[in-house]
């Protein structure tokens, strides 16, 4: 199955190099989509730990601190590092 | 952010405006001040920031405080309003505004931006995720940050948006949701945000009402 990536906040240029779309085997969960990711990020373009996690639009917890969650095809991962800037 | 914010509002005629600032103007904020201006460089920002707000409409009460208030002071700030708009650099000082609103049990906009990258949260205290419920520790602050004017505008504009349909109670806040805007890319997503049943804020955690352990 597909699933489409957002990488959006503070990690935007990490974005660049990760892909828009990645292919995961049947009855992966957001665990798999994030080690999938972290091997083609490599460890210099590691995400926080504080990034927030959100499936086909439900927000799940952080990448430190998230359930277990299944994922179907043409689901929506979205990632966003915690910004706060003014 | 904030600047953009109080602006908004102070122009849409509610009743009070504080706003609460420390130091003084410098010149890296041109970029995004829209209160202030080459004029006031090395002026304290606060009192100057009111005395804009207060030329731009005349009905509204704009009181200025010259520093972050402490977690007694926000405290105290929060059980003066109606609702609080949260735009400070440091996920310190939100994390204490959005403990302030809750304990308070008014609404909180929590309003951020990195380069040309913004976020947006409206919290309805008791009722939907809070901040502490999506960053339960402060990530790391960044002591250097893009910052496009533009996006901060928008951000900002946008939480003042949510502020005025929450305080006229016109059209549908949204409540319990987080808004990222990509300008890098011109993409716009929404997510729908869980409470923590642990939450050190407004869950099972909290010690007292709005305080963390």
């Amino acid at each position: 199955m597909n699933i489409r990536l957002v990488i959006s906040g503070r990690s935007y240029d990490k974005a660049a190099q990760a892909p828009e779309t990645l292919e995961l085997a049947a009855g992966a969960t957001v665990d798999d989509a994030l080690a999938a990711l972290a091997e083609l990020l490599g460890e210099e373009g590691r995400l926080p730990d504080s990034c927030l996690v959100a499936v086909a639009g439900r927000h799940l917890g952080t990448i430190a601190n998230h359930p277990a969650e299944p994922l179907r095809d043409g689901d929506e991962v979205v990632l966003f590092s915690p910004v706060a800037g003014g | 952010m904030g600047g953009p914010a109080a602006l908004m509002l102070t122009m849409a005629g509610v009743g009070r405006v504080i706003i609460a600032h420390g130091g003084d103007m410098i010149s890296p904020d041109l970029n995004r001040q829209v209160l202030g201006s080459e004029e006031v460089l090395g002026k304290p920002r606060a009192e100057h920031f009111a005395a804009y707000l207060r030329s731009m409409n005349r009905f509204v009460e704009v009181e200025a405080i010259d520093h972050e208030p402490d977690d007694v002071e926000a405290s105290l700030l929060a059980r003066r309003c109606d609702i609080i708009l949260s735009c400070p650099p440091t996920f310190e000082e939100r994390l204490r505004l959005n403990r302030a609103a809750a304990g308070a049990g008014i609404p909180f906009l929590d309003a951020a931006q990195w380069g040309m990258n913004g976020s947006l949260i409206v919290v309805k205290p008791g009722e939907t995720a809070c901040l502490e419920c999506v960053y339960p520790t402060a990530p790391p602050f960044e002591e250097l940050f893009p910052v496009v004017g533009a996006i901060s505008s928008t951000i900002g504009s946008l939480a003042a948006l949510e502020a005025i349909k929450i305080l006229s109670q016109t059209g549908q806040p949204q409540w319990g949701k987080m808004l990222m805007i990509d300008g890098y890319g011109g993409g716009f997503h929404q997510v729908d945000l869980s409470r923590r049943a642990d939450c050190a804020c407004c869950g099972a955690g909290r010690t007292s009402e709005g305080t963390s352990s």
